[in-house]
């Protein structure tokens, strides 16, 4: 795990994308170059006292240019977090009103993402990387998508939602996967039904491929993706995520059940995970852990 | 001598100016040493926090007006003693992390620097290792957080090997909460931890309302608080604080059997018991159903049940229960307690111990107020 740092960042910029969905970029060049591909965020509105708790947020991308919007003269070098979210509930109700200019505290970067080193040789004997994303959970998706695809990696998106509006962040993938199979549950877009459907489509078809499945969104879309996963014999990366109290690993809200017994039963989202091997975890535990 | 360093005014001043400077200019952070940022930055939330600022600037315009440029001789400056003695044990400052919100402290250490705080009680440690409860564990409520954890931890043999080294390098104290089922099993846990070096004292949690047998069972009935205190005060090498729950009538009924069965001290309060539904799938929010309630909104109750508590008993007292800022704090002290514990605002402001032991540096000095001054100084009206 990289080194986290618990700083006050400003805002740079809150856009609005469809449905409720929004894209937040904040500047902070030290969390940014500390990041890894996977990891997440603790984010803070600050001054208010009904709001406590930080949200989890995976970090959706980073970018290099400052807050001027130009780029800084050290190439390649990130300065800014993007966050991508979904307005749910109270806190991101909040958050959806953050203003350029406005500061949030924001701890980062936490947890073990998809690129640590027992993950890797797996990658290698794969064919392809096959993402699976269920609305919002591509937000864990999109920076592994581009390590990989630096590395010469051939990727695929399958991407489900409940209408079109839910399908953001694919465009961002487009340059990185060779295909992209959506699918909602409306039929505005894509396949009409879950993501699942396509995706046993195509692991049928190609039954004598090799495949490492990463995976991220809802908890039943996760537990139908890795009973895929299983069937066909492929290893499946699942990026976890649970209710979260402090992202430091102390509260031990944000415990998944896992294979094993006594207190190593139960695992942290916040720091053994939130990426976890699908086998790892326990998935019929009366539709959640 | 740690207490006078961290008191002294050049350093806080200093500090203060250093945060403003850094707030206002576009000078990256990264340009400060490392373990300086790490202090400033928390401080420079605190200035964005509404609730703070008028505090903030209240330090501010007094640094202004008694300016401390090498004129005033050290004789004549003020230096606050923030020490504080609970159960012949000396603390270094009167500002702890609560159980459970701390996990066993290193976990903090990237981010503060542990060495300021004057002790770290740590996770409930029982006897044998607990998976705890199913997810979900935690809600947020307004101004606060239920949780039901379930005291999952890595018992009382692990804890001394893999957690206890640690903790014995570092100058804040290191109180270790204990939790079981049955007065046998806790006094199996104390004789186990008995033999860790390095502990300074016990907690013992008789209040714990996330566990279906022991732990609140206790709490809520004042024979049994008294049996098992009793039983535990014989069996513990060091000083037993007992740690009482607010779901009750009367604490003063508790905090006396405490007392009469020889605890040295009393921690209070832990959380009260509350509960959240979801409207939409009509299911509990937590899958316990019900949990505990802690967080600024309990602040009033505990401070209540603390004032009560003090009155009651001549043993000292350790308040807790939503203490957040450094304004929190001084309210437990001047209502009787002689250390308090911070515990949920360490999940969202890991920097706020430190700086409540700072904070209360500067208000001593500026009410030239030594801690012992402070302490029950509560003044009724006539």
């Amino acid at each position: 795990m990289s080194e986290m740092f618990d700083e006050v960042v400003v805002v740079t910029g809150n856009r609005p994308l469809s449905g409720s969905h929004f894209l937040l970029s904040v500047e902070s060049p030290r969390q940014a170059q500390a990041t890894r591909p996977g990891q997440f965020a603790m984010l803070r509105i600050l001054g208010r006292s009904d709001v406590l708790l930080r949200r989890p947020m995976s970090i959706y991308d980073l970018k290099t240019w400052n807050s001027e919007g130009k780029n800084v003269r050290k190439a390649g070098t990130p300065r800014t977090l993007q966050f991508l979210y979904k307005v749910v509930g109270h806190g991101t109700r909040l958050m959806s009103q953050l203003k350029p200019g406005d500061q949030v505290g924001l701890l980062a970067p936490l947890g073990h993402g998809f690129f640590e080193e027992e993950y890797l040789p797996r990658a290698h004997e794969a064919n392809e990387i096959l993402h699976v994303a269920g609305g919002i959970g591509i937000a864990a998706l999109l920076l592994p998508a581009k390590r990989l695809a630096e590395a010469g990696f051939h990727q695929r998106l399958f991407m489900g939602g409940r209408s079109k509006a839910d399908l953001v962040g694919v465009e961002d993938f487009r340059p990185l996967v060779r295909g992209m199979l959506l699918a909602t549950e409306d039929g505005s877009a894509g396949y009409r039904g879950f993501v699942t459907r396509p995706l046993e489509e195509y692991l049928a078809r190609h039954s004598k491929k090799k495949y490492l499945l990463m995976a991220c969104g809802p908890w039943a879309m996760l537990r139908a993706s890795v009973e895929l996963a299983k069937k066909y014999g492929h290893p499946c990366l699942v990026s976890m995520e649970n209710r979260m109290g402090c992202g430091l690993g102390v509260c031990l809200g944000c415990c998944i059940r896992v294979q094993g017994s006594g207190h190593e039963a139960y695992q942290r989202v916040c720091t053994e995970g939130p990426v976890f091997w699908a086998d790892k975890v326990v998935w019929d535990m009366g539709g959640r852990a | 001598m740690r207490t006078k360093r961290a008191c002294h005014s050049e350093r806080s001043e200093e500090s203060r100016s250093d945060s403003f400077r850094h707030g206002q200019s576009e000078i990256p952070r990264a340009v400060y040493p490392e373990q300086t940022a790490k202090i400033l930055l928390p401080r420079l939330r605190d200035q964005n926090d509404r609730r703070r600022v008028q505090d903030d600037s209240e330090g501010a315009r007094n640094a202004r007006l008694y300016p401390d440029n090498g004129q005033t001789s050290e004789s004549e400056r003020f230096i606050p003693h923030i020490e504080t003695e609970i159960a012949g044990i000396r603390f270094q400052n009167p500002v702890w992390t609560a159980s459970g919100t701390f996990g066993y402290g290193k976990e903090f250490s990237p981010l503060i620097d542990l060495n300021e705080l004057g002790a770290i009680v740590v996770k409930g440690i029982s006897p044998e290792p607990m998976e705890g409860n199913p997810s979900p564990r935690i809600y947020e409520s307004e101004s606060g957080m239920l949780n039901a954890i379930g005291l999952q931890n890595v018992g009382a043999k692990r804890f001394l090997t893999e957690k206890l080294p640690y903790l014995r390098t570092l100058k804040a104290r290191c109180i270790v909460n204990v939790f079981a089922y049955s007065t046998e099993d806790y006094i199996r846990c104390i004789e186990t931890l008995n033999e860790g070096e390095g502990i300074s004292a016990y907690e013992l949690n008789i209040s714990c309302p996330n566990t279906r047998c022991g732990g609140i069972v206790y709490g809520s009935d004042p024979k049994l608080t008294e049996e098992v205190v009793a039983a535990c005060k014989q069996a513990a090498r060091y000083p037993l604080l007992v740690k009482l729950s607010p779901n009750v009538t009367d604490i003063t009924v508790f905090a006396r059997a405490a007392e009469s069965a020889g605890a040295d001290a009393l921690s209070l309060v832990n959380t009260l018991v509350g509960m959240a539904i979801d409207i939409e799938t009509r299911t509990p929010r937590l899958w316990n159903v019900t949990g505990g309630l802690s967080g600024p909104s309990i602040k009033p109750v505990a401070l209540r049940m603390v004032y009560q508590a003090a009155q009651a008993v001549k043993i000292p007292i350790v308040g807790l229960g939503g203490i957040s800022t450094t304004e929190d704090a001084l309210e437990f002290l001047i209502a009787g307690a002689k250390a308090v514990q911070v515990g949920t605002v360490n999940f969202y402001d890991p920097g706020a111990s430190v700086r409540i032991v700072h904070g209360l540096c500067d208000y001593c000095q500026r009410k030239r107020l030594h801690l012992s001054d402070l302490i029950g100084s509560l003044k009724l009206r006539e």
